[in-house]
């Protein structure tokens, strides 16, 4: 089954035939590329890229990170010796996607255990649904347009 | 390193076109599970650590913007994608995995609970690599030329 996905404002937007073994790394050079705490990739087979075309980042001698210059978004992890990952934020259905490991244990953030566990409020509380209700999003919606 | 509050904490982009200098004590450190923070970041939430915008000196570089909505403006580098900012009227936020040393911002919150993945909390119990193949990697660490900007202003 082909998945889809593509960047926050929809000027770069792909597809695969399938998606490969997915795995989170905490390595030092994922979490700078996304601003994040960890890199989530999942491998892909045929990818093809739909709408636009990706910017890259050569991080290091072995790989080059893909992402969109209009707004920013992680995209892809490029080996130069031909494997390629796609960031699972970025998908269209996230959700489906099923992860096989962690990598980069060594500079794994000590939050990270912890994150399950953090308190929250609803967002039925009544300022959080009045703030969630002003919102108007110009992000792209989740399917191909 | 600059980590502490007296010197202020840098951080900045994986490529080193933008970078950012704090001053003072950070507000508070969050992950926002929203679709649109998914989105932005390739990845399952958004860490946030809050301040007031007046404590952010830019020291290198400009940050593109992205209107990701009507309320909120999301700065990245523009030559490398790294996710810096999520600022609007009355509010700023710094990247926590942007920082050179984001390893004691603990985030204390999580919110956006109606866009959560279905098994983020699993996360942390993910197997990780036997030894063997944690020996393979090291050999080919060795191998890796790295050209992300380092952890300290340059």
């Amino acid at each position: 089954m082909s998945v889809t996905g593509g960047c926050q404002c929809g000027a770069i937007r792909f597809r695969a035939d399938a998606l490969g073994e997915a795995s989170i790394c905490h390595c030092r050079m994922c979490q700078k590329a996304t601003g994040g705490l960890f890199g989530p990739y999942a491998g892909v087979d045929g990818l093809v890229w739909t709408r636009g075309e990706r910017k890259r980042f050569q991080s290091s001698n072995k790989v080059w990170r893909g992402f969109c210059e209009a707004c920013g978004t992680p995209l892809t992890w490029e080996h130069v010796a031909g494997l390629t990952g796609v960031a699972v934020g970025a998908l269209d259905d996230p959700a489906a996607v099923t992860f096989a490991e962690q990598l980069g244990s060594e500079s794994r953030l000590p939050c990270v255990d912890a994150l399950a566990g953090l308190p929250t409020h609803a967002p039925t509380e009544p300022r959080a649904a009045a703030h969630l209700a002003s919102i108007v999003s110009l992000q792209h919606p989740d399917h191909d347009t | 390193m600059t980590t502490s509050p007296q010197d202020g904490r840098t951080g900045g982009c994986q490529c080193g076109a933008v970078r950012f200098r704090v001053e003072g004590e950070m507000g508070r450190a969050s992950i926002c599970h929203c679709r649109m923070c998914q989105k932005a970041f390739g990845s399952f939430f958004g860490p946030y650590v809050s301040m007031k915008p007046e404590q952010v000196t830019w020291t290198r570089g400009e940050r593109k913007l992205f209107a990701s909505s009507n309320l909120v403006n999301r700065g990245f580098c523009g030559e490398c994608g790294t996710q810096l900012t999520f600022e609007g009227s009355g509010f700023f936020d710094l990247t926590i995995g942007a920082f050179d040393d984001p390893t004691d911002i603990r985030p204390t919150i999580q919110i956006g609970l109606e866009g959560k993945l279905p098994w983020v909390d699993d996360l942390p119990s993910l197997r990780t690599q036997s030894p063997e193949v944690q020996a393979k990697t090291a050999e080919y660490q060795a191998k890796v030329v790295s050209h992300q900007h380092p952890d300290h202003d340059t």
